[in-house]
């Protein structure tokens, strides 16, 4: 399964970032594998308008089963990622990407 | 450290009014950013000095180097802003009217169009004249205000908050729900929303609800000019409990708002009014609820 997280930098102590569009990373951490990859998302949190849509394609392509992040995407993006079956979960905006982890595995995040 | 943001859907509904009302009240342990940057107006009743200054880049323009231009006109053809004018074979954009899209450079066969990066204003690290940090923003002319721009505005704000160790950071928002809004309501802790009793007060109430639910943002509501239409108001107040946000308090029409507005200060500094008390109970109000988050 490959879950995707939204953080300002690359390892697992990393602060998640609150913002989906604007998340300077996107982290993917496949549990079968138990590895840990990023993309650079800067580009698009730099993006005048529409950040949002940008990285939710980015999303598309990568097509995880699952996105933990802080407030979840806004209106646009959130229709994007209806196509893909992807469940989001919210409300790890404060946490390392560690504890954003274990918070979803404890059941302790909202779903979007 | 507690970030707060006003907004209001509706324009109008006395947004600025109330920050710099509870700006007052927070005195220096607030930082202020001013997201409204399309009709920025906080600086009116606060008075920054406009201390530091940067230069801020937003989006794109295209530019046609006419060196390397053959003149071949498929630009002119395919950009549907009509921003490319030929006088004389000789082929510019025209900066108002171009949108940065950058499909003319996507056609031009020999590259002679440039995608430069926009200056679309400044931003700024001010001291109000109430002592306070406030994080500013000026647009330059025929440029408009973005996601990219608040980010910016409430990453620096709350950084000096954690640098300095202020209580809150206090964002007054824009208007609507679009990208702007979306960016000033990301990370933060409590939403303000102001309305006022009339049909687009309502139905913009409505739809910033919806928002700040979606993003799972605790809210309360201040109902300002709430005896315009009682009848509304009610409805206001039925709705707010309906979708689970804290009725703040009612504030009566007063024109204490335009008079301070008119001297540029904010309405604790003008003759007593009992708008005076709502709004130091609201404060209270709001500290408290934002405390029992954990903060």
């Amino acid at each position: 399964m490959k879950i995707a997280f939204t953080a300002e930098e690359t390892g697992w102590d990393s602060q998640m970032d609150p913002r989906f569009g604007r998340t300077a990373y996107i982290l993917i951490y496949d549990d079968v594998k138990d590895e840990l990859a990023f993309i650079d998302n800067r580009e698009n949190a730099n993006a005048a308008h529409g950040a949002g849509p940008q990285t939710a394609q980015k999303l598309l392509e990568i097509s995880p089963d699952i996105l933990i992040t802080g407030n979840g995407p806004g209106g646009n993006s959130a229709m994007l990622l209806k196509k893909i079956n992807m469940k989001i979960y919210t409300g790890a905006g404060e946490f390392c990407v560690k504890e954003a982890y274990q918070a979803y595995q404890k059941g302790e995040l909202k779903e979007f | 450290m507690t970030e707060i943001v006003v907004i209001s859907g509706k324009g109008g509904t006395g947004k600025t009014s109330i920050v710099a009302s509870f700006s007052y009240l927070a005195g220096p342990k607030a930082v202020l950013a001013d997201c409204d940057v399309d009709a920025a107006d906080l600086h009116l009743l606060m008075q920054p000095d406009f201390n530091k200054g940067e230069d801020f880049y937003s989006g794109k323009r295209s530019k046609i180097n006419p060196d390397v231009c053959n003149q071949c006109g498929r630009c002119v053809e395919i950009c549907r802003f009509h921003a490319i004018c030929a006088t004389n074979s000789h082929y510019a954009v025209e900066p108002l009217d171009c949108e940065g899209c950058g499909y003319c450079s996507r056609v031009c066969p020999v590259n002679a169009v440039i995608m430069e990066d926009l200056q679309v204003g400044k931003w700024f690290i001010s001291t109000t004249r109430l002592d306070s940090i406030m994080v500013h923003a000026r647009l330059g002319i025929g440029t408009e205000n973005s996601g990219k721009l608040v980010a910016q505005v409430k990453k620096e704000a709350k950084r000096i908050a954690e640098e300095l160790n202020r209580d809150f950071v206090l964002v007054d928002g824009s208007p609507g729900i679009g990208c702007p809004v979306i960016s000033s309501l990301a990370g933060s802790d409590f939403a303000v929303l102001i309305t006022e009793p009339t049909l687009s007060g309502l139905h913009d109430l409505k739809r910033i609800i919806e928002l700040v639910n979606q993003f799972h943002i605790p809210a309360g509501c201040i109902i300002n000019k709430c005896d315009l239409n009682p009848q509304l108001s009610s409805e206001i107040e039925y709705l707010l409990n309906r979708r689970n946000i804290s009725h703040i308090a009612n504030i009566s029409f007063d024109n204490v708002f335009t008079r301070a507005m008119v001297n540029g200060q904010t309405v604790f500094e003008i003759a007593h009014t009992n708008v005076q008390d709502i709004l130091i109970e609201s404060w209270k109000k709001i500290k408290r609820i934002t405390k029992q988050k954990g903060k």
